[in-house]
């Protein structure tokens, strides 16, 4: 064990760098359209590829896992080596992760426009890009492990703890949640049906904010903060507390998504209570943070690095508070579906994400190209502008989500709800309008962070390999025993690594536990039936069209919500839902009810407002949906999709899959024979016929026939 | 006040006009442009030298990360100082491992003290070859250091070490402070295995109450229980067990502590919930159980701060060499101290320490005693004296022949007469355990009456209310409020340089009633004195005549003199030749063509007067052979002592000082302490500790703090309620005691005392808090109405309020105190 | 029924993590991890670049 000479690997931190700066632009620009869409409807939403509903999914994806991802693989890539004081165990893994990610990233890119979605938020790419990502990251972990055991450094640094609790729960959770049965190449349904699938989905949800854009970011910011501010973390203790205490409650905080959903009470509450512990550990985390700059906070004023780390630092104490907050019963009930939400994540996002990945950046990149930051100014403009951004972001969605929310629960005196749903929305149309100057600013302080970049490169030299040296690990003679299954754990690479895997497969084994267990789901209503096959088409549709993203189907048990939209849901009714559509926003109205009650509208009604909603409702803001009139279904899936559905669970008769396309194409006829009937002249095997079936469908099993069986509310 | 008089004028004049000043570019010490190497000024040529080293290896990162980090390389090295290294039997002691291929060694290290010295020590690799590698712990100040025998050896190793200024600290029974690791690392263990189980717990618990006790799905409820069950199991019989084992210990003792209710309470919890889950009659109270667990070893572990890098118990040995130089037939041999024997002649080299008590072989030798007697000015010694072990030699190297081996020498025997420091210091037992006695017996008493009732009304509800009223009421906050109060407090402390031992220090420092000070280092500053001369009135050039000589001196009372001139007058250094010093007597040299004599009266003036009895701290001053008068040079007392005194004494705190030196300063004192204080002087060591034993036999409830910097004064220190060692430089050694203050915070001393008793207040209130939640929560019970909800809402509650209310209350106080 | 039994499987994968990581911790604490809790926080802060290049990486460190 001799003092050894080494280098790190600079090329793939540059790489991440870049691939950071280019998704986070491209993702803030898809945001701004979508954003923009909101404004002016008619002009912006090119059907079909860029209609919102299309859009909205590719900029959660674009910004969390390409911009954020790629920001986090940045930050490994540079601290890891350095903490360890080892160079990446293969560069070859490393570059396979970098190449794997950026594909999977095109891919999104290519197939969420094409309406290629399985409809859960966060995880709407198709199955065979969610095998992609499972390789791709293991193989991130498979060489995050390599390198923790070549290491030269014993001690394992904090952040480095971050990182390994990264990997292993968001490979979990994406197993887990992305368990679904494909249909055809590019279609699957998900394993779980209904509530069991929202509780998934949202356990998943939640915690993918929690461990992609959280915890490895503290990590980040436990070693980059320190770096960038020249002395050590508050207090080293209080970090190890903050990441144990972390651990154990995190991922118990999901369920607080679905707050006065069908989902059963103490479920729910379970989730506040752990949502609401979260505020400790995150605070903690905060104040080590800002407390580390105590004493030196000139140093803030004159270093431009230190204002963007400030500020994530704050907004991530900001957001950490409002979460539990708004995990709150009285509270959620206010922001749940509204634009807060959207602001409570802009926050966290643009605010905690972005200024620490900006921050990084400025800091990494003079030192990997050995020079200094061409302009200091230029940094100081985009940290204003970026600032500024956020407000002009933030202020209005509050506002809009809290205004909305207060205009949904109005009632006259006589009883009658006082707002029509499209006033709330004509309503909040100068919040969106400032929300996308907001969202401009912030793309315009990154574009000159690009500029600014690029001449840092260009005025320095990349240092591909780094030198750098320190002395082999020395060997443990053996001090205390009793540690000889970790030693050998230690001594042997490969061990260790299937240890990680088996854990992460066993995961996966317990998944295979539904399959069973959906075969005993007796649908707890007896009136709730399968869809037909045109409606399940239809439905499909739905899917692809994003339209949950605006709409939700979920009718909350509140006066406000039960006058509106009718009766509230139960759990009962979603049994066959693979997806669940129960969506989280309510851009437009919830249609858990379209077909039942005094929601009911006309076929005719439905074909004009697909063709051109604002013709129909005045000032409304959804997209034109008229190519659904010109394309033409494809029927060709239907036997799959029943096949599917029958290994779901779904208690099709045996054998319907051969007699599904003939009553579908009797249903179509039975549609467009009534459109015709308003002169409206439509072949029967367009889209839009499925889909008027679809919306004709829902919510009306439960009327049929008062609840037979027990309703488990 | 003649004394602050004094301390002004220095004050004023403490800047020497004229000389262009600069810092250090290493140590950050004031010192002259004389020195310098590619335009960095160093006030020494050892730090010049340790930036040079630097400089040549790259390693000038030093200087960057925190400014003159450097620490000023105090006396010179002379080329054997390490040689005791060399020896095998040495190395024996030292290294903790080796395989031929590498060392391993690990040192304490007193002078690390920023991120300078962590980077530096963690890079001497690239100084020397063959280091393999060195890893610091700040908190301890070690270093761990693996080195490649073949290429290097212990002694280069250290010699890097030490000529870079830091010094590893290498003596003989430094065995302390090893075993600290382990016990931490119990508690972690504990501590994880509670948290994990107890936000499991949780989760699985809150279902039930969420769903006000029915789940829709009865197995889950089963499931969840049983789970729960199951998770409760290590936090009872491992996390827990600590609770129960020194409850047992003082139940074996017939004494109720602290941890007695709370063992209690926890077996009780843990017993009635396993029987709710097994009947299926409940859910049972794991949450609350898991969570005052964990709550209360996360206090412990959180509190627990203790100064690792210091050590509280040291005994004389570790001031002894490891080795030393014995003269075998013409031949230096270094042999380890334990190994001398009868009649070894040893050699002593300038500044080094007699081993044992030994005869003098050579003409003469100066040495000072402080170390025994706490008498800090240089006695002669002729050939054939007795000199005893402990002694430190001033003048150059001499020879000296063992007469005892160090087992029976006289300062080993001082310390192995006095039991004190065999037994371990009676710590009387805090004052929170009557406390839990006195909760115990009542929470004892309701539950019964509890039950009584229940007997009459309705006998079902027995079992419940009883169990209940001991769950809820369990004392973890009466527990955590102490705790938390003395661990804050203990920090308070520590940012005033004042740092206990433990806790239980601060309670002891509060029941104080007399205070015994020592005087030399204690209450006076060692390296300042306020000097007085009496003769004929000196001319400018005969004080630079005067100040040139004495500048050569190494001399203490010369370095002493030097000083004041150059304090008081603006001196310029004349040339100085045929310089002669002759230890114990004085100096002399030719100084600009006249003839300068400094030193004893016979030394000067030539009358034969036996220097024994001369009067002390006294310089005479001869020129051209005709004396010019006396220097008396008077001890400088801490700026702020009068103040400090006059408010204890105003307390009603008897004041005593124990001196080890002659009377000379008996008025000064006496004007600083009051006619009521008792001052002794000439005190040995032995006489000090019989004082402190007879102080508290006399009249019952006094309780003694004693002051006190050198060894002479260790056993003082123990023999003491609480002894607080004063230190120059904490990261010195100091003698055996209870705390060790920073001699800059020594005149704060009636505040901390203030400020100890408050403490003891907090706790008292935080105790009267939580009774109150008790109150609520046995409400609950013996009506026997508890739900786990109420439970599992209570503990957290009252232990977090309570918690933030004492550090709150302590921190508030400590600034009300002034500290 | 339904809701039920996915839970079942949520919360035996969550203590599956939970317990993963509380067998990371046991190793850690075993490993003497956390024995030094300070001075890992100053040692990162240390570039390990060879002697030459010491100067130039710090400086831009401090600016």
């Amino acid at each position: 064990m001799q003092l050894e000479k080494f280098q790190y690997d600079n090329r793939i931190v540059r790489n991440f760098a870049y691939a950071t700066i280019l998704w986070g632009v491209v993702g803030m620009l898809v945001g701004l359209w979508a954003a923009l869409e909101l404004v002016f409807p008619k002009v912006l939403n090119v059907q079909p590829w860029f209609n919102f509903g299309r859009i909205r999914p590719l900029h959660t994806n674009a910004v969390i896992f390409a911009f954020v991802g790629n920001g986090i693989f940045m930050g490994y890539y540079y601290s890891l080596q350095r903490l360890l004081k080892t160079r990446m165990a293969s560069d070859i893994l490393s570059r396979i992760h970098f190449w794997g990610w950026q594909l999977i990233i095109v891919a999104a890119a290519i197939t969420l426009p094409l309406g290629i979605t399985t409809s859960k938020e966060y995880a709407e790419l198709e199955w065979p890009i969610d095998i992609a990502i499972a390789v791709i990251w293991v193989i991130f972990g498979w060489n995050m492990f390599a390198t923790i055991l070549k290491r030269r450094e014993r001690h394992l640094y904090v952040a480095i703890w971050f990182y390994i609790a990264t990997f292993v729960t968001v490979a979990v959770l994406h197993i887990v949640n992305s368990f679904e049965l494909p249909v055809t190449f590019l279609k699957s349904y998900s394993w779980y049906a209904g509530v069991q699938d929202a509780l998934v989905q949202w356990w998943y949800g939640h915690n993918a904010v929690a461990f992609f854009l959280t915890t490895p970011y503290l990590g980040l910011m436990y070693y980059f903060l320190p770096k960038a501010a020249n002395r050590p973390v508050f207090s080293y203790k209080l970090s190890i507390i903050h990441f144990w205490a972390l651990i154990f409650i995190y991922i118990w905080a999901g369920p607080h998504h679905l707050l006065y959903s069908a989902l059963p009470n103490w479920a729910q509450s379970l989730g506040i209570v752990f949502s609401f512990t979260l505020i400790f550990p995150s605070w903690g985390g905060m104040i080590n943070g800002l407390l580390t700059l105590r004493g030196a906070w000139d140093k803030v004023r004159e270093d431009v690095i230190l204002k963007f780390m400030v500020v994530a630092v704050t907004a991530y104490g900001m957001a950490t508070f409002e979460g539990p907050m708004l995990s709150l019963k009285t509270i959620n009930a206010i922001s749940h579906f509204t634009d807060w939400t959207i602001a409570h994540v802009h926050v966290g996002g643009l605010g905690w994400n972005g200024m620490l990945t900006f921050g990084i950046l400025y800091w990494l990149i003079p030192k990997i190209f050995k020079t200094e930051l061409y302009s200091r100014k230029l940094a100081n403009a985009h940290f204003w502008i970026a600032t500024l951004g956020i407000l002009f972001y933030a202020i209005p969605m509050y506002w809009a989500g809290f205004t909305q929310a207060s205009m949904w629960k109005q009632f006259t005196e006589s009883g009658q709800l006082k707002y029509p749903f499209l006033e709330t929305v004509t309503y909040l149309k100068p919040f969106y309008a400032t929300r996308s100057f907001g969202g401009a600013l912030y793309l315009v302080g990154a574009l000159l962070m690009v500029y600014n970049i690029y001449k840092t490169v260009r005025q320095g030299k990349l240092v591909a390999n780094e030198d750098a040296e320190a002395p082999a690990l020395e060997k443990t003679y053996q001090q205390h025993n009793g540690e000889h299954w970790h030693r050998w754990l230690e001594r042997k690479p490969v061990p260790f690594l299937v240890a990680t895997l088996i854990v992460i497969l066993i995961g996966g084994v317990i998944e295979m536990v539904p399959t069973f267990l959906v075969k005993s789901n007796v649908p707890t209503i007896a009136s709730v039936k399968p869809y037909t096959p045109l409606e399940l088409q239809g439905r499909d549709i739905y899917v692809r069209e994003g339209c949950y993203t605006c709409h939700s189907q979920m009718i909350r048990p509140f006066r406000s919500e039960t006058e509106r939209y009718g009766e509230y849901s139960k759990a009962g009714e979603f049994v066959y839902d693979h997806p669940f559509q129960w969506g989280s926003k309510r851009t437009g109205p919830d249609l858990a009810r379209e077909g039942a009650g005094n929601n009911r509208k006309t076929n005719t009604w439905h074909f004009n407002h697909l063709d051109d909603p604002q013709a129909i409702s005045t000032g409304s803001i959804m997209p034109s949906y008229s190519f659904l009139i010109d394309n033409v279904l494809d029927t060709s899936t239907t036997r799959a999709k029943i096949r599917a559905m029958q290994t779901l669970g779904v208690p099709y008769e045996k054998g319907y899959e051969d007699k599904a396309n003939r009553d579908l194409a009797i249903q179509a006829s039975q549609i467009a024979a009534t459109l015709h009937n308003d002169s409206i002249m439509v072949p029967s095997n367009r889209e839009i016929i499925a889909v008027i079936a679809y919306l004709q469908r829902l919510g009306t099993d439960i009327g049929k026939n008062k609840i037979a069986g027990t309703s488990n509310k | 006040m003649e004394i602050t008089e004094t301390i002004q004028r220095s004050k004023q004049k403490s800047n020497p006009a004229g000389k262009e000043l600069t810092r250090c570019y290493h140590c950050g010490e004031d010192c002259d442009r004389s020195i310098s190497t590619d335009d960095k000024y160093f006030c020494c040529e050892g730090c010049q030298f340790v930036y040079q080293l630097l400089q040549q290896n790259g390693l000038c990162n030093y200087y960057d990360l925190s400014s003159t980090p450097g620490i000023k390389v105090k006396g010179k090295f002379t080329a054997e100082r390490f040689a005791y290294l060399d020896n095998a039997d040495v190395q024996q002691q030292l290294i903790r491992f080796t395989d031929g291929r590498q060392t391993h060694v690990s040192f304490y290290l007193p002078q690390m003290h920023c991120a300078s010295c962590i980077w530096l020590l963690e890079n001497l690799h690239t100084i020397q070859k063959g280091i393999l590698y060195s890893k610091t712990n700040f908190q301890r100040k070690e270093i761990s250091i693996a080195y490649d025998p073949q290429q290097t050896s212990l002694r280069r190793v250290v010699e890097l070490l030490a000529y870079t200024g830091y010094e590893p600290y290498i003596s003989f029974n430094e065995s302390e402070k090893k075993k600290v690791k382990k016990v931490n690392r119990q508690q972690l263990f504990k501590i994880g295995v509670a948290g994990f189980c107890f936000s499991n717990i949780m989760m699985l618990s809150f279902p039930e109450y969420f769903s006000s006790g029915s789940i829709d799905q009865p197995y889950l409820q089963k499931v969840f229980s049983y789970l729960n069950l199951i998770l409760a199991l290590p936090v009872f019989f491992y996390s827990a067990s600590g609770f129960f084992i020194s409850a047992w210990k003082g139940l074996r003792q017939k004494w109720l502590n602290i941890d007695a209710p709370i063992a209690l309470a926890i077996l009780v919890t843990f017993s009635r919930s396993v029987y709710e889950i097994l009947t299926a009659t409940g859910p049972g109270y794991f949450d609350s159980m898991s969570g005052i667990v964990l709550f209360m070893l996360a206090g412990r572990w959180f509190q627990d701060k203790t100064y690792d890098s210091f050590s509280f118990d040291r005994d004389y040995k570790s001031y002894f060499p490891l080795g030393v130089t014995v003269l075998k037939d013409g031949a230096e041999k270094i042999v380890t101290i334990n190994t001398l024997q009868k009649g070894d002649q040893v050699l002593v080299r300038n500044h080094e320490m007699v081993p044992a008590d030994a005869v003098l072989l050579s003409e003469e030798a100066s040495v000072d005693y402080s170390f025994v007697s706490g008498e800090n000015t240089p006695v002669l010694k002729r050939k054939g004296e007795l000199i005893y072990a402990g002694a430190q030699q001033l003048s150059g190297s001499v020879m000296l022949e063992v007469i005892n081996p160090v087992s029976q020498s006289y300062i080993t025997q001082l310390w192995n007469n006095n039991d004190v420091f065999k037994e371990k210091k009676n710590t009387e037992k805090s004052f929170i355990h009557p406390w839990s006695r006195y909760f115990t017996i009542t929470l004892l008493l309701i539950a019964a009456a509890a039950a009584f009732f229940w007997w009459m009304v309705d006998p079902s509800k027995i079992l419940p209310a009883v169990t209940a009223a001991l769950i809820v009421a369990c004392p973890c906050s009466l527990l955590l409020s102490a705790t938390f109060t003395y661990g804050n407090m203990l920090r308070q402390f520590g940012k005033n340089k004042l740092y206990l031992k433990n806790a239980s220090v601060i309670e002891s420092l509060a029941g104080v009633t007399n205070i015994v000070f020592d005087k030399t280092g204690t209450l006076t500053q060692a390296t300042l004195a306020d000097i007085t001369f009496d003769g004929v009135p000196l001319s400018q050039h005969e004080i630079n005549m005067i100040g040139s000589l004495a500048k050569q001196s190494v001399h203490p009372l010369s370095r002493l003199l030097t000083q004041w001139l150059e304090n008081q007058f603006t001196m310029s250094v004349l040339p100085v030749s045929f310089f002669s010093e002759m230890s114990g007597k004085g100096t002399a040299a030719m100084v600009d063509g006249h003839q300068v004599k400094l030193g004893s009266q016979a030394f000067v003036a030539g009358k034969q007067v036996n220097e024994h009895k001369a009067e002390n701290g006294t310089v005479f001053v001869a020129i051209d052979e005709n004396v010019r008068g006396v220097f008396h040079v008077h001890n400088r007392y801490r700026k702020g002592t009068a103040s400090m005194l006059a408010t204890l004494a105003g307390k009603g705190y008897s004041l005593h000082v124990l001196s080890g030196d002659h009377a000379a300063e008996h008025d000064r004192l006496r004007m600083l302490f009051g006619q009521n204080a008792i001052l002794r002087f000439n005190q040995s060591p032995q006489e000090k500790l019989d004082y402190i034993r007879a102080l508290k036999k006399d009249q019952h409830g006094t309780r003694v703090l004693m002051l006190g910097d050198g060894l002479n004064d260790a056993g003082a220190l123990l023999q003491s309620d609480i002894g607080i060692a004063v230190s120059e430089n904490i990261s010195q050694f100091t003698p055996a005691s209870d705390a060790i203050l920073d001699c800059s915070q020594f005149t704060k001393l009636d505040r901390f005392i203030a400020y100890a008793r408050s403490g003891k207040r907090v706790v008292t209130w935080s105790f009267i808090l939580s009774i109150l939640y008790n109150i609520v929560g046995l409400s609950f019970a013996v009506r026997a109405a508890l739900s786990p909800l109420v439970a599992a809402i209570l503990m957290p509650v009252s232990s977090v309020s309570i918690v933030l209310f004492v550090t709150a209350a302590t921190s508030f106080q400590a600034r009300r105190k002034g500290l | 029924m339904q809701v039920v039994s996915v839970l079942i499987i949520l919360i035996a994968v969550s203590i599956l993590v939970a317990g993963g990581f509380l067998v990371a911790f046991i190793w850690s604490v075993k490993k003497g991890q956390f024995d030094d809790d300070y001075t890992p926080s100053v040692r990162m802060l240390f570039d390990d670049t060879p002697a030459p290049d010491e100067e130039s990486s710090v400086k831009s460190k401090q600016s």
